[in-house]
């Protein structure tokens, strides 16, 4: 698919062992000057109040992850699990419906689009009014927040037919049931994945944002318990918690993309 | 039916039977289930509280005050973004370098950031510029980067055969190859800023419409919180909207 694919196995080596020598080296740097900005900033830093070097919150890490990480992550991950499902299935049942039906669409699509750019973000308040502050609320706004990205994908897919499978399946004689469940279903699911993935994000930032409104527990409850006692390292070390989540479910979706549709290698989300 | 009466029917009437049974079906929950204002209010008592809203001066503060921060900030993230993202794009060894920070800080989502930016900046304006600053950066460097990494390389043969220097042709052919992409990043990052703002002011603002409808909503304003929201709704989509106008008639050539 890319150039770099042509090449022989070799040089493809060489050049991965020169990313990770580059790339490390790249890392050091970003450390070594986070670390003189710490002292800097120490010494009256101006604006930034405090910025601890990345020892402390290393230290600072390691002291969570022994004590309360776990639970305040298994907390964050079912509410997003839970809305994230929830969400997913509901954008594809309604999606194939809207994509299908077209008087349907017509009718109910507009009113979608409405929706859509007030991000899942904007209902936080209105979440709590409706739902409280337990579970309930968080995973609603979750839900939604994936809704949205996924119902775009799913329309889309169970519209998309390839023309040349649709005449197939004409000349094949299929009926309209067959039609619907090898024909359109697969493609609407192929699209409804790809969604999901899109939709990881906005549903995991989503959960911090709710979780930083109203919690008790969870890696965003934390995260502001931490900031309201002023202890900047360990505000850092909850960050690196909520980044290394997304960058594992990430990685394991485009993982599970890839081995289940290997013909769209080119389009996962990726930097190269 | 004839062709041009049914593209009628399908972009007017049926949109508009949507909302009209949107509309319905909501006014019918709420008197059905006696349902007080807290909860859910009538769409009319929606529109009032808009209405009631636009003629306050604090309202059109707060919109001001959002849109600066978002202004400034998607500026500054845009420019930055782009600038790194092309170097990225450009140069094999800095692509390789910037990698490994680039892709571990883009998925700490602006969002995380929040508390920080309190701790360092207060509920300034700058921290809040930072915060959207940041989103619409890892944005815009990814899809610049990745545009400009993936450029025809037909274009850039052609460009050194008539003797563009490494400069010119970043300049002149690369960045002008990438730009429906970039101008398409753009756009989405516009998005992505303008709720990052709202997010930031939820947590500690001294103004904004983030502020606002929390402030509605712990005061049990529904009215007001869902007019709210229909605000930053409309925001976001304009300014994405403007956004997606200004790089299209500027940028993208196809």
């Amino acid at each position: 698919m890319t150039p770099l694919g042509a090449a022989t196995r070799a040089p493809a080596d060489r050049s991965r062992a020169t990313a990770w020598m580059l790339g490390g080296a790249g890392a050091l740097a970003a450390l070594a000057i986070w670390t003189v900005l710490s002292h800097v900033l120490a010494t009256g830093g101006g604006v930034i109040n405090r910025l601890p070097d990345p020892l402390i919150v290393a230290r600072e890490l390691l002291r969570y992850a022994v004590t309360d990480l776990g639970r305040d992550l298994l907390f964050s991950l079912r509410v997003f699990a839970i809305g994230w499902l929830l969400g997913a299935v509901c954008a594809t049942l309604l999606g194939l419906a809207l994509g299908r039906v077209q008087t349907l669409g017509d009718i109910v699509l507009p009113i979608v689009e409405a929706i859509r750019p007030v991000s899942s973000i904007a209902w936080v308040p209105l979440s709590i009014v409706w739902f409280g502050f337990g579970l309930t609320s968080k995973v609603f706004l979750v839900a939604l927040a994936v809704f949205l990205v996924v119902i775009v994908y799913a329309v889309d897919g169970s519209r998309r037919v390839p023309a040349d499978l649709a005449r197939t399946a004409t000349m094949l004689g299929m009926n309209g049931w067959q039609r619907f469940r090898s024909l359109i279903l697969p493609g609407t699911l192929a699209e409804v994945l790809i969604g999901s993935r899109v939709s990881l994000m906005a549903g995991w930032g989503t959960v911090i944002v709710a979780e930083l409104v109203a919690a008790d527990f969870g890696l965003g409850a934390h995260l502001i318990a931490v900031e309201q006692s002023y202890n900047v390292p360990a505000v850092i070390a909850t960050m690196i918690c909520f980044g290394f989540t997304g960058y594992v479910m990430n990685a394991a979706f485009s993982r599970l993309e890839r081995s289940l549709m290997p013909w769209r290698r080119d389009d996962v989300g990726r930097l190269e | 039916m004839s062709a041009p009466a049914s593209a009628f029917a399908r972009r007017i009437v049926l949109p508009a039977l949507g909302v009209i049974i949107a509309v319905a079906v909501w006014e019918a929950t709420v008197q059905g289930y006696r349902l007080p204002a807290i909860v859910l209010p009538t769409p009319d008592a929606v529109v009032a509280a808009l209405v009631e809203l636009a003629g306050t001066r604090a309202f059109w503060r707060d919109v001001g005050v959002s849109l600066y921060e978002f202004i400034a900030g998607y500026a500054l993230g845009t420019i930055a973004g782009i600038a790194v993202g092309a170097l990225m794009g450009e140069s094999r060894r800095f692509r390789m370098m910037a990698t490994p920070v680039v892709e571990s800080l883009r998925f700490i989502v602006p969002f995380a950031w929040i508390p920080l930016t309190i701790l360092w900046f207060g509920t300034s304006f700058t921290g809040k510029i930072l915060l959207v600053a940041y989103a619409v950066f890892f944005v815009m460097v990814v899809s610049t980067a990745r545009a400009i990494a993936h450029v025809e390389p037909t274009l850039s043969r052609v460009g050194t055969m008539l003797g563009m220097g490494r400069w010119r042709l970043a300049w002149q052919v690369h960045l002008r190859a990438a730009a429906p992409t970039i101008a398409s990043a753009a756009r989405a990052a516009a998005a992505i800023g303008w709720i990052a703002v709202v997010a930031a002011e939820y947590i500690g603002a001294s103004a904004g419409l983030g502020l606002m409808i929390t402030n509605a909503a712990t005061s049990l304003a529904t009215p007001v919180v869902i007019a709210g929201m229909i605000v930053i709704g409309v925001i976001g989509a304009g300014v994405s909207a403007l956004i997606g106008w200004l790089s299209r008639a500027r940028l993208d050539y196809r």
